[in-house]
């Protein structure tokens, strides 16, 4: 399906991808499911059935996609971004404003505080309408900051009482003469708060990338990824390629440069709308090799972005020369790593890479939890099937859990794999459960970390680190307890309470 | 879509939204009260709202604030579209009940947001059809846009008081048994060391205390025995006024207002004082109490003079006290820096968007920080004003220090003062059992403050500035 940017709001994943957020079982049915529903790529044989989701009668607090949106329209540099909602969606500027040091700290940029303001939008607005409030806080930006971008982010409330917010973002961008990008982000109109990287995408792919087509720079590489430190300048630099590094506090030029580049490679297809709308608007080919996570996968996908962008002479070099130099420290890592079991816990396809550096640091990972489940890409290219690829090279994963980072199933999930060490993303729930189990944790906030050679030592050297803090989490597990009735903190299947009540 | 809102009659009518944007964001929403329902221990809070709502009110408050953490597992219906076109009623009762299958309180407080608000989901009756079948719950109407974490916690504590512990056996009454409404969990930091400070010093002149929240309260059963109390002392400017006022109409109780929190020896005392005047305690108690922990006090006291006294520093003391807080801590730390360290007030922010009524009590605390030295404090919700404000603020001759969040970062920096955080947002402490305030937290606060400006001076001026 074509992404549609007619429209200011992008069409949730749920709509476009068929995302599911409750599942549990092996990881090969969830693939030939999900290869069976949606357009039968790969693996779909006899025996595929149309994906089924789970349906928890209980559940707990999760996150949404204005959260993701917000935050990574926060930092981009240059802008301000308007929270048109009551005060309570605006108090995660603290997050973003720690966040955005920390990313200057390891960017080399000069630290300061990421511009948001909130409408603060209290019950006569709810009655009589925001939109007087939001004009008047879109001049209070312009005048506080002079901003070359205004973003005007959705609530739920905004949402219901039916504001309308592209009328005066309109209005407004007429007024001031810069342009303001309207982000329709209200929670509740996804299951999944990864939603919310498709309306920052959304946003920018319409609004701030401009046709520079006919200046094509045959040595630019778009990276799109989650954010953190550049480790991709060292993997493609001796291809002579020039990484323009996406999303994760980008300057406005970054993307103006976005239509000029010779490829584009997402490093998690969470985050591949963009590519895929790049393609299909400016005809910059987007890398569909399965992502760098392990050895194999690095040199396949380092070959595809060789292939793409004509460097094939320069490619097997490069990957010689990696392998070769990581190689002694790798032995180091596996020889200490060995007999360990391993439980992941991340979003999709970033959890399936995870899984593969683990596999190949020769950690066993029976387990595993996926904060949602996306059964096909907008690509709708089978080689962007990171599931069924992990599976094909790395093989089965017997409990393949999928669930919006719910605790008590985390718990239950837990209880079943007994890992000796968790490694994760969204560390709110899952690394404080794990710890408080008494299980060391390994969380990552930077998703850059596993990528390619390095991410092998960078990941086994951080298991290592956190090994020796068991002693500290068994200690706490031992003095703490968590409020489940005696038969939920026995249980070891995620979804028993949905069964339970199936069988009612 | 339509909107079935009514405007509100309840308790947090007195609340109104702050005219204009706010930037850089003080405080949560009513929602976010669902911190003081985690921090009474034994209780759950149920959350009726959309699917990012009560984890971002908690993580905002416990962890990007002093690195708190603390327990969350909170049940939440996750509204979605279906709830939102059909309402979100039955998916609430399918939560209630699944939550009481697999999670275990003593209390469970469901707590709705803006969405059930606006589409006008029939909450009350729902839970009461619960509280018939005798299932200790309770529900406070936290709608986002009705009011802030402030308001909203008044808006849980009542609804505990009045739909839970009123429904308890009746209670002997205690004479010596105190509730302290006092600092607002999470919010403020420094809460958990702040309140096992209040208990210590109010045990320590013979009272019974029902501290109510954190690691130094019995939990539930404190809060059961509420009626129990002689006495509702409510320490700070104004949360929990309201509160005291309904338990001396329901229960024959008796309200001590104390608007400062007592920081250091002097206020600590007086503080005293007047609580066991107010209980009827013997004097000479008071008095044996306070003369032990004055010795401790003033000894460290003593030795900390050699610092002050510059002779073993050659740093640049500040001598101009700028705040940027919520009321409590505001008037705490501008009583304790003017009146007792000797500093003058510069600006002072109060940033909890407080009641209209309340503001010229508030204002009046700030008179005679010491001796005929007044502050005026500024009622100001958004950054960039208060920012503004001390930035325009002349300053002659003074070295200034600042008194704030991490927001006042870049301010401090501009005018070249060092920062003490102490009000939300704190991103750069991590706060364990911390306290400012009595007897053990002034020292502590002591040490932090002269702590920062070393580092300070020490990093802006490697060869050292006398001056």
């Amino acid at each position: 399906m074509a992404i549609n940017l007619r429209t200011p709001q992008a069409e949730t994943r749920d709509q476009r991808l068929g995302t599911i957020t409750q599942w549990d079982g092996p990881a090969s049915q969830l693939a030939k499911d999900s290869a069976f529903t949606f357009g039968c790529g790969r693996d779909c044989g006899p025996g595929g059935k149309r994906l089924c989701e789970l349906n928890s009668p209980y559940s707990q607090a999760s996150m949404c996609a204005e959260q993701i949106a917000v935050t990574n329209a926060t930092i981009i540099k240059d802008t301000v971004v308007i929270q048109h909602s009551p005060i309570g969606c605006a108090s995660s500027q603290s997050f973003t404003s720690r966040y955005s040091r920390d990313l200057a700290a390891r960017r080399g940029w000069k630290p300061e505080d990421p511009k948001s303001i909130c409408t603060n939008l209290g019950e006569q607005d709810m009655v009589f309408g925001g939109v007087d409030r939001l004009a008047e806080t879109i001049r209070d930006a312009y005048e506080r900051h002079h901003p070359r971008v205004i973003f005007v982010a959705t609530s739920c409330a905004t949402g219901i009482i039916g504001d309308d917010v592209d009328g005066t973002a309109r209005q407004l961008e007429d007024e001031l003469g810069i342009p303001i990008v309207a982000l329709h982000c209200e929670g509740f109109k996804s299951r999944h708060w990864s939603s919310g990287w498709d309306v920052i995408e959304h946003g920018i792919l319409r609004r701030l990338v401009p046709n520079r087509t006919h200046e094509k720079n045959p040595d630019l590489l778009n990276v799109i990824h989650l954010g953190g430190p550049d480790v991709f300048t060292p993997l493609v630099g001796p291809l002579g390629l020039k990484v323009n590094l996406i999303m994760g506090g980008n300057s406005l030029e970054r993307l103006a440069d976005l239509s000029t580049a010779a490829a584009t490679v997402t490093m998690c297809f969470v985050l591949s709308y963009l590519a895929t709308g790049l393609e299909q608007e400016y005809g910059v080919p987007e890398i569909r090799a399965p992502l760098p996570y392990g050895q194999d996968a690095t040199d396949n996908w380092l070959r595809d972005i060789a292939r793409v962008t004509q460097r094939e002479h320069l490619v097997e070099a490069v990957i010689a020369s990696e392998r070769a130099r990581i190689a002694p420290e790798l032995e180091r890592l596996r020889g200490l790593l060995k007999g360990k079991k391993g439980f992941v816990a991340a979003g999709a396809a970033f959890a399936h890479g995870l899984i593969a550096d683990l596999r190949e640091l020769g950690v066993t990972v029976d387990d595993a939890y996926s904060f949602h489940h996306d059964p096909s890409t907008d690509s709708g290219d089978p080689e962007q099937d990171s599931l069924g690829h992990l599976i094909q090279t790395t093989g089965e994963i017997e409990n393949f859990t999928v669930s919006p980072d719910q605790h008590f199933q985390t718990h239950a999930a837990l209880k079943r794999s007994n890992p000796d060490f968790v490694i994760c993303r969204h560390s709110g729930t899952t690394a404080t459960l794990a710890g408080r189990l008494g299980i060391p944790v390994l969380p990552i906030f930077y998703s850059n970390d596993g990528l390619g050679y390095e991410g092998l030592l960078t990941i086994g050297r951080a298991i290592l680190r956190v090994l020796p803090r068991r002693r500290f989490y068994e200690d706490v597990a031992a003095h703490s307890a968590f409020p489940y009735q005696p038969w939920w903190l026995e249980q070891t299947n995620p979804y028993a309470l949905d069964t339970a009540e199936a069988a009612e | 879509m339509n909107v079935v809102s009514q405007i509100s009659t309840d308790t947090s009518s007195s609340f109104a939204a702050q005219p204009g944007p706010i930037e850089q964001v003080r405080y949560a929403c009513a929602l976010g009260a669902l911190t003081s329902v985690i921090a009474v221990e034994g209780a759950i809070p149920i959350t009726h709202c959309g699917p990012g709502c009560a984890s971002k009110q908690f993580h905002a408050l416990s962890g990007i604030s002093g690195y708190q953490g603390g327990e969350f597992h909170v049940p939440s219906t996750n509204i979605g579209n279906k709830e939102v076109i059909f309402g979100g009623a039955d998916r609430l009762d399918e939560l209630i009940t699944s939550t009481l299958k697999v999670m275990e309180a003593e209390l469970y407080v469901v707590q709705s947001g803006c969405i059930p608000g606006l589409v006008g989901d029939d909450v009350e009756n729902l839970v009461k059809g619960y509280q018939r079948r005798g299932v200790p719950i309770v529900f406070a109407e936290t709608l986002g846009y009705r009011g802030t974490n402030f308001t909203g916690h008044e808006t849980v504590v009542k609804a505990i008081i009045e739909q839970y512990v009123a429904k308890q056996p009746a209670v002997p009454k205690r004479t010596g048994l105190v509730n302290v409404w006092a600092l607002l969990p999470y919010q403020n930091p420094f809460w958990r060391g702040d309140l096992t400070e209040i208990r210590r010093i109010l045990e320590g002149i013979g009272l019974e205390v029902n501290i109510l929240f954190g690691p130094a309260s019995e939990g539930l059963s404190e809060w059961r025995a509420i009626p129990s109390a002689a006495v509702n002392l409510v320490l700070g400017p104004w949360l929990g006024l309201s509160i005291a006022r309904d338990l001396e109409a329901a229960y024959d109780q008796t309200t001590l207002h104390i608007p400062a929190l007592p920081v250091g020896a002097r206020a600590t005392a007086a503080f005293l004082r007047k609580v066991g005047d107010h209980a009827g305690l013997d004097r000479r108690k008071v008095d044996a109490f306070i003369a032990r922990e004055e010795k401790t006090y003033y000894h460290y006291l003593r030795d900390f003079a050699q610092f002050y006294a510059g002779c073993t520093s050659q740093y640049r003391l500040p001598s101009e006290v700028n705040i940027v807080a919520d009321s409590a801590y505001a008037l705490a730390v501008a009583k304790f820096l003017v009146g007792d360290l000797g500093l003058n007030p510069g600006v002072v922010v109060i940033t909890e968007n407080p009641p209209e009524s309340e503001r010229a009590a508030i204002r009046a605390a700030f008179r005679d920080l010491a001796p005929g030295i007044d502050a005026d404090p500024l009622f100001e919700s958004d950054g960039h004003k208060a920012h503004a404000a001390i930035r325009a603020h002349p300053r002659v001759g003074e070295l200034p220090i600042v008194f704030g969040s991490t927001w006042e970062t870049g301010i401090a920096g501009e005018i070249d003062a060092p920062l003490v955080e102490i009000s939300y947002p704190v991103t750069d402490e991590v706060v364990l059992s911390r306290s400012y305030i009595g007897y053990r937290g002034a020292l502590q606060l002591i040490e932090r403050t002269y702590t920062t400006v070393v580092r300070q001076s020490t990093e802006e001026n490697p060869e050292g500035t006398a001056l």
